[in-house]
C-alpha cells in the first residue's frame, strides 16, 4: 500500500479520547477513588545527609483517624532500580537528601494524615553532605558507603561515588589534536529542571481476596511498575496488577515509581483501599527530574572548519540514587557526536551521585544538556574562523551511509534538509536585521527507542474493532497515532476502533510509553495484528464466498473477491458462532542495527536505532539594559519519517520547544546548601502563554525502513535543540555567549557588563 | 467536627452540602458533589488546573474557601456541553488539535469561556487570547493549538450572536 493513497494514516484526525477530555468525562488516576478509601502521605527528610537515630511514631499513630504507619523497619528490606539496584522505599540508617521519604501514614482524611506527619519524631545526626558532583568525584565521602555489595547492570562501570561510567572512542582524537588548525575548549552547565506534568505522581491501592494487589496510577510504563512493586512488595508479578486509569502529562518523569509503592504498603498494612498523591513541594523536591550536568568539550578542526576530533566529557548529578542517570549520561555521548561526521571522538560520561534529589528521564534524556554544549560550541568555532554557522555545519552533517560514532550506518538522513528548511524559513540571510536582535540555528539526531510491543485486536459483531495495548498514551496522540496504522490496513475508519486502558493483568506486554517510540512500535505491531485478522477473515471467506484467499482483499469494511464481498461485520458474527471469534495477537520488536562493539564500553545503549534528525532556528531580541530575551520567531524543521497524524506531530513539537525554552531561559530546581529554594509553581518558572511564540513546524518526511509506513520516533527530538539555537541566538544579539542554563536575563546582563567594560 | 450547611448551585442544580469550614471549592466540587472534571494540582492558585466558573467568573477553586460561596453559581466543564452538544469552546479545542493529556484542558476552556463573556460579540487577537489564558498552565502543547482554539470558537460565536 503505497502511503500517498491512505485513507485514515496520515490525515489530520481528531484523537479518540479529545471528547472525554474536553468534557470532564475522561478519568485521571488523581480522580480515581474506592469507598472506604484512606488518604496516604510521606513524611520527607529536612537533612541533606543525616544519620536517622530514632524514628518514634507513636504520638502519630494514637491520633484519631490514623489508620497504620511504616517506616524501613516495617517492610522488606529490599534494594532496586533499573541499572543500580541502590534505591529504597523509605530511607533506611541514613536520610540522602532533603525530602528522602522516611515514613508514611495512612489517615480517614488528608489533614489527619498531614497532622500525623508533623507528629513523628525524627531524631538526626548531621554528616557532612556533598552537593557539588565534581567536589563528589574527588571526596572521600561516599554517599552510598556500601556501593560495592549493590547489585547493577553488568554493563555499568562503578566506583564509589560514580554510578556509571561510559565511553565512545573513534580513532586517534590525540593525533588529530596535535596536528590541528586550531583547537577549542569549553565548559557548559545545565540546571536540574522538572517535567512539569500538571496532574501529579498518584496511586490508589487495594488488596483483593486473593491477596493481588491492584494499583491504579499515572506512570508510562505500567510493566516495569509492576515489576518494581512485585520486588518491593516481595511478590511474584502476577500478583501485581497496575492498571492506567488516565495520565496527566508524563514527559519521562512518570517512567519510574512514584508513589505507587507508598500506596501498595500502606494498603497492605491497614487493609483498606489507600491513595496517595504527590503534593507540589514533593514534586519539585523530591520526584525524578533532569538531571543537572557540567560538559568539557574539546574540538578540533581544519582551516575550513571541518571537525578533525572532538574529545569530551559529560557530569551528570544524579542526585541520591543512581535511577537513570548512568543511560542518561551515556546516551549524552551520541548526542555530543552529534549528526556531524568527525575524525576521532573520545568522549566520557560520568554519572555521580550527590546529596540532592534523585533524577530521571525527562524527554530526551541528555539530549539539550549535550546538544547545548555541542552545538554552541560549533557558533564559537565558526565566529573564530569567520564562517557563517550554517555553512560550518553543512560543511560536518553525515550523509547517507556515512558511520555513526558507534560504527552503524546512518540511514534515511535527511539533516541537511532539516537545517536548510530551518534557517530558509527564519531568514538565515539576514542574521542581525537590528542591534540587539540576532538569529540562531541548532541541529541534532535522535534514537526511537527499541523495546518489544505486543497489542490484541478483535473484530467486532458490528464489524468495529478493539485495540487492547499495554502502551499508555500520554497524551501526545500515540494511540490514536497506532489506532490509525490499524483502521488503514482493515479498511476501517478511526471512529470504528475503541482502544481499551491499560491493564498489566489483561493487556500483552508493551515496553511503555518512553523514547519516542509508542506510534512506532505499536503502529508495527497493529500492523502485524491486522495482517493475522486479514488471513482468519480470508480463510472465513474463502467459505463463504467460494473464492480463492489469493484474489481477496479488504475493501471499504468488506472482504471482496472479485465482485463477491462479505462484510467484515458478517464475517465476525459467523467467527463468532463457529470460531471463537477474531482475534489476533500481534507484536513487533526493533532489533538493534549492527554497530562496532570497540567504540563503544559501558554503555547502557551501545547504538540507536531508527535515528531522526532535525533543525531548530530562531529569532530573538535581548534587552540591552536587563538581559531580558524576547523570542520573535521559532522554527522547526523535524523529520518524522512518515506523518501519520500533522496535527499531533505539530503537538509534540510545539510543546517539546516550549520545555526547551523554560529549560534555555528560566526553569531550574534552586539549591542553596541542600535545600530546594523554589519548590512551588510560582518560583519554578514554567513557560506560560506569555512566554512561548508561535512555533512554526516544518515536518520533513525520509521514510525509514523500520517504522510503520517509514515513521520514525517524533515525541522527544523537540525538547534537545532550543537551549542551543536561543544560546547561538543570544550570542548573535549580544556577542557574548552565557554558557550556563537556565539563561537568565541575570546572566545575560552580567555577561553584557563583563564584555562592555 | 464543626460543619454547616452550604447552599450552592452547581451547573443549574442546587445543592446543599454539609462542609467543614476549612473546606475549599475545590474540595467540595470533587468530592461532595462529584464533579470530577474540576483537576487538582498545585492546591496554590499557581496551575489553574481547577479552575470555575463563579457567578460567571473564572476563579481557582483551589484556594476558595467553600463556606465563602454561599448562596453562589458555579459552572464546571460538565455544565457547559456535554459529548452529544459540546459547547463551540468544546468542539475547536478538539478541532484544533489543542488537546494532548488534556489535564488543564477543563480549566483552560473555562478560563476562554470567562474572558470571551466578558467581552461579548468579540473576536480577541491572539495576543488577547494569549494574556486571557496566561494563568493557566500547559505543559503539553506549547498554547498555539489552544489559541488556535480559543480564535476559532471566539470567531464562530460571534457568528453566531451576529446572526440572532
Amino acid at each position: 500500500m503505497s502511503a500517498h493513497t491512505h485513507r485514515v494514516a496520515g490525515h489530520r484526525l481528531p484523537r479518540r479520547d479529545g471528547v472525554g477530555k474536553v468534557t470532564g468525562k475522561h478519568v485521571y488516576a488523581a480522580d480515581f477513588k474506592l469507598p472506604g478509601m484512606l488518604y496516604g502521605r510521606v513524611l520527607r527528610s529536612t537533612r541533606a545527609h543525616a544519620l536517622i537515630k530514632k524514628i518514634d511514631t507513636s504520638r502519630a499513630a494514637a491520633m484519631a483517624g490514623v489508620r497504620g504507619i511504616i517506616t524501613s523497619a516495617d517492610i522488606p528490606q529490599i534494594r532496586y532500580g533499573t541499572a543500580v539496584r541502590d534505591t529504597t522505599v523509605f530511607a533506611t540508617d541514613r536520610a540522602l537528601f532533603t525530602g528522602h521519604a522516611i515514613a508514611a501514614v495512612a489517615a480517614t482524611s488528608l489533614e489527619i494524615a498531614e497532622r500525623a506527619l508533623a507528629a513523628i519524631e525524627v531524631e538526626y545526626e548531621d554528616l557532612p553532605p556533598l552537593f557539588d558532583p565534581e567536589e563528589a568525584l574527588k571526596s572521600d565521602i561516599r554517599i552510598h558507603p556500601d556501593w560495592e555489595t549493590y547489585k547493577a547492570l553488568p554493563i555499568i562501570s562503578r566506583n564509589r561515588n560514580i554510578a556509571g561510567q561510559a565511553r565512545i572512542r573513534v580513532g586517534d582524537a590525540e593525533a588529530a589534536f596535535a596536528k590541528a588548525h586550531k583547537v577549542y575548549e569549553h565548559r557548559f552547565s545545565t540546571a536540574l529542571q522538572h517535567p512539569g506534568y500538571t496532574e501529579p505522581r498518584v496511586a490508589t491501592a487495594d488488596w483483593d481476596a486473593n491477596g493481588i494487589v491492584t494499583v491504579w496510577c499515572n506512570t508510562q510504563l505500567p510493566f516495569d511498575t509492576q515489576t518494581t512493586l512485585a520486588e518491593i512488595l516481595d511478590l511474584p508479578a502476577a500478583r501485581v496488577r497496575v492498571t492506567v486509569p488516565g495520565i496527566g502529562g508524563g514527559f519521562g518523569g512518570k517512567l519510574r515509581i512514584g508513589v505507587e509503592h507508598f500506596a501498595a504498603l500502606l494498603a497492605r498494612k491497614t487493609a483498606r483501599p489507600v491513595k496517595v498523591m504527590s503534593t507540589s513541594e514533593e514534586e519539585l523536591t523530591a520526584a525524578l527530574p533532569r538531571q543537572a550536568s557540567i560538559v568539557l568539550l574539546k574540538t578540533a578542526v581544519d582551516k575550513e572548519g571541518h571537525l578533525l576530533a572532538r574529545s569530551g566529557r559529560i557530569i551528570v548529578d544524579c542526585g541520591a540514587y543512581a535511577g537513570s542517570g548512568p543511560g542518561t549520561a551515556a546516551i549524552a555521548l551520541q548526542v555530543m557526536a552529534g549528526p556531524y561526521k568527525t575524525g576521532a571522538l573520545a568522549f566520557e560520561s560520568i554519572a555521580v551521585y550527590t546529596n540532592k534529589v534523585h533524577s530521571g528521564s525527562f524527554r530526551a534524556p541528555a539530549g539539550p544538556m549535550a546538544n547545548f554544549a555541542m552545538e554552541c560550541q560549533i557558533d564559537m568555532i565558526a565566529k573564530d574562523l569567520g564562517l557563517d554557522p550554517l555553512e560550518m555545519r553543512l560543511r560536518n552533517v553525515v550523509k547517507e551511509g556515512d558511520p555513526g560514532p558507534s560504527g552503524e550506518i546512518h540511514r534515511s538522513v535527511s539533516i541537511e534538509e532539516c537545517l536548510r528548511k530551518a534557517a530558509d524559513a527564519i531568514g538565515w540571510h539576514d542574521r542581525n536585521p537590528e542591534p540587539g536582535r540576532g538569529k540562531g540555528i541548532a541541529c541534532s539526531w535522535w534514537m526511537t527507542t527499541g523495546g518489544s510491543s505486543g497489542v490484541y485486536v478483535k473484530i467486532n459483531p458490528d464489524g468495529s474493532a478493539t485495540l487492547v495495548s499495554g502502551a499508555v498514551e500520554i497524551g501526545t496522540g500515540a494511540i490514536t497515532g497506532a489506532a490509525q496504522v490499524l483502521a488503514e490496513e482493515l479498511s476501517l475508519d478511526l471512529t470504528d476502533i475503541n482502544v481499551t486502558g491499560v491493564d498489566t493483568q489483561a493487556a500483552p506486554f508493551d515496553f511503555g510509553a518512553q523514547g519516542s517510540r509508542t506510534t512506532f512500535s505499536v503502529g508495527n505491531a497493529c500492523l502485524a495484528a491486522a495482517s493475522e485478522l486479514r488471513r482468519q477473515m480470508f480463510e472465513l471467506a474463502a467459505k463463504q464466498l467460494e473464492a480463492p484467499i489469493e484474489d481477496m482483499k479488504l475493501q471499504d469494511k468488506h472482504v471482496v473477491a472479485g465482485n463477491k464481498s462479505i462484510s467484515i461485520a458478517e464475517l465476525a458474527r459467523i467467527s463468532r458462532l463457529a470460531g471463537g471469534g477474531l482475534i489476533a495477537h500481534g507484536t513487533a520488536i526493533s532489533p538493534a542495527p549492527a554497530y562496532d562493539p570497540t567504540r563503544v564500553q559501558n554503555h547502557p545503549l551501545p547504538v540507536w536505532n531508527t535515528p531522526s534528525y532535525h533543525a531548530h532556528a530562531v529569532d530573538l531580541s535581548v534587552d540591552q539594559a536587563t538581559g531580558k530575551v524576547t523570542i520573535n520567531r521559532y522554527v522547526v524543521a523535524q523529520d518524522v519519517g512518515y506523518a501519520i497524524n500533522p496535527t499531533y506531530i505539530e503537538g509534540q513539537i510545539e510543546g517539546g520547544v516550549a520545555q526547551g525554552i523554560g529549560q534555555a531561559l528560566s526553569e531550574e530546581i534552586v539549591y542553596q546548601d541542600g535545600c530546594v529554594m523554589n519548590a512551588n509553581l510560582t518560583d519554578y518558572k514554567m513557560p506560560t502563554a506569555m512566554d512561548v511564540p508561535e512555533i512554526e513546524s516544518i515536518i520533513v518526511e525520509c521514510r525509514s525502513a523500520a517504522g510503520p509506513y517509514g515513521a520514525k520516533g517524533v515525541g522527544e527530538p523537540p525538547c534537545i535543540e532550543p537551549p542551543a539555537a536561543i544560546g547561538n541566538a543570544i550570542a548573535a544579539a549580544t556577542g557574548c555567549w552565557p554558557n550556563s542554563l537556565p539563561m537568565t536575563a541575570e546572566k545575560i546582563a552580567a555577561a553584557m557588563q563583563v564584555q562592555h567594560s | 467536627m464543626n460543619r454547616k450547611i452550604l447552599n450552592i448551585v452547581v451547573n443549574g442544580e442546587s445543592h446543599q452540602v454539609l462542609i467543614e469550614p476549612h473546606w475549599t471549592l475545590l474540595q467540595v466540587l470533587r468530592n461532595e458533589i462529584g464533579m470530577m472534571g474540576t483537576k487538582e494540582n498545585c492546591l496554590e492558585a499557581e496551575c489553574g488546573v481547577c479552575t470555575v466558573l463563579l457567578d460567571g467568573k473564572a476563579i481557582n477553586s483551589c484556594i476558595l474557601l467553600a463556606a465563602q460561596v454561599e448562596g453562589c453559581s458555579v459552572t464546571t466543564i460538565e455544565g457547559i456541553g456535554d459529548p452529544e452538544h459540546l459547547h463551540p469552546l468544546q468542539e475547536a479545542f478538539i478541532e484544533c488539535g489543542a488537546v494532548q493529556c488534556g489535564y488543564c484542558i477543563p480549566g483552560m476552556i473555562l478560563t476562554a469561556k470567562s474572558f470571551l463573556d466578558e467581552n461579548p460579540g468579540c473576536r480577541p487577537s491572539r495576543d488577547e487570547i494569549r494574556e486571557a489564558i496566561a494563568g493557566t498552565l500547559c505543559r503539553c502543547t506549547g498554547y498555539r493549538k489552544i489559541i488556535d482554539a480559543v480564535a476559532t470558537a471566539a470567531d464562530r460565536i460571534a457568528l453566531s450572536g451576529a446572526k440572532q
